[in-house]
């Protein structure tokens, strides 16, 4: 599989990323192990509380409720770009009309129809 | 082990909470949650720390006015690409307990969308799906305009092509129809 391609929606597997074998730098090293010791602290404290028998409540994820926060107020932080703007005129102020258009034209033109006599249904 | 050992947490993460809170001027969980890129008082080198994220590895989602806020930009990979053999702590959603989560997390569980490396390129899965549907559209529209069927003639009914059925009257004589060549 030494021609493996990437695709936007299809990663690279680790076995197959050039940085597990030529990436020997200590920088490299040194950041992959920061990155062990972060997760093996939360680790730490997840089995601490998980296994503590005195425990009666729910263990509170604190990522889960940052994360939950921060997709429940976007608005917060909300500002009127020229994207957004763009965004808001075709998916709020567009569909109104329009979808109003088409509905009148058609309801019109059955209705002359069947005053004309030519709508079979 | 008694009470009070179980309930100490030393974690790395627990150490960055108290340092973010005591250097900072914001109070009690507005600290931990998600806040403006400019909001006050909290430096750009607490965010880290908040999220759990090294501070090389912190780039926040690109702000063009949606709302993103200070919140973390992680790799787009879905959980699904994620090591199966690992002991995770939620092992159907492939996450750590505190881990920092992506901001379409939902939409990167199992489920759902999947960036997993394909066991076929993705040039090649294209030229078949694409090339097979093309191909039977064309199939079809050509037997639409050529169409092929058994030779057929008009249908042939008895008791002379159903004179009384039609309507015409039992005194009148139906003149004779033959239907047959022997």
């Amino acid at each position: 599989m030494a021609d493996y391609r990437e695709a936007p929606l299809a990663t690279r597997p680790k076995t197959l990323d050039p940085n597990e074998y030529f990436n020997l730098s200590p920088d490299y090293r040194r950041a992959e192990a920061e990155r062990a010791a972060l997760r093996a602290g939360l680790k730490r404290q997840y089995q601490l509380q998980l296994n503590n028998p005195h425990r009666k409540e729910l263990i509170e994820d604190p990522a889960l409720n940052r994360w939950v926060y921060a997709r429940a107020n976007p608005y917060n932080h909300f500002k009127a770009t020229k994207k957004t703007s763009l965004l808001g005129a075709l998916f709020g102020v567009a569909p109104l009309f329009i979808l109003y258009y088409v509905f009148k034209t058609d309801r019109v033109r059955s209705f002359n129809w069947m005053c004309a006599g030519l709508w079979v249904c | 082990m008694d009470r009070h050992q179980c309930q100490e947490m030393a974690g790395v993460g627990f150490q960055r909470w108290v340092r973010t809170l005591s250097k900072g001027k914001i109070s009690g969980i507005s600290g931990l949650l998600p806040a403006c890129r400019s909001a006050s008082g909290v430096s750009k080198d607490m965010l880290p720390g908040k999220y759990n994220i090294r501070v090389e590895d912190y780039k926040p989602i690109a702000d063009n006015g949606e709302g993103y806020g200070d919140y973390p930009q992680l790799p787009d990979r879905s959980q699904q690409d994620r090591d199966p053999a690992y002991q995770w702590d939620h092992p159907d959603l492939r996450r750590n307990w505190n881990e920092p989560m992506h901001w379409d997390f939902d939409m990167f569980i199992r489920n759902r969308v999947d960036t997993s490396p394909t066991v076929v390129p993705w040039s090649t899965m294209c030229k078949q799906l694409f090339g097979f549907v093309g191909f039977m559209l064309f199939m079809f529209y050509l037997g639409d305009k050529f169409p092929a069927y058994q030779p057929v003639g008009p249908k042939q009914f008895p008791y002379n092509n159903l004179h009384l059925e039609r309507g015409g009257s039992p005194d009148v004589e139906p003149e004779e129809v033959k239907n047959y060549e022997i």
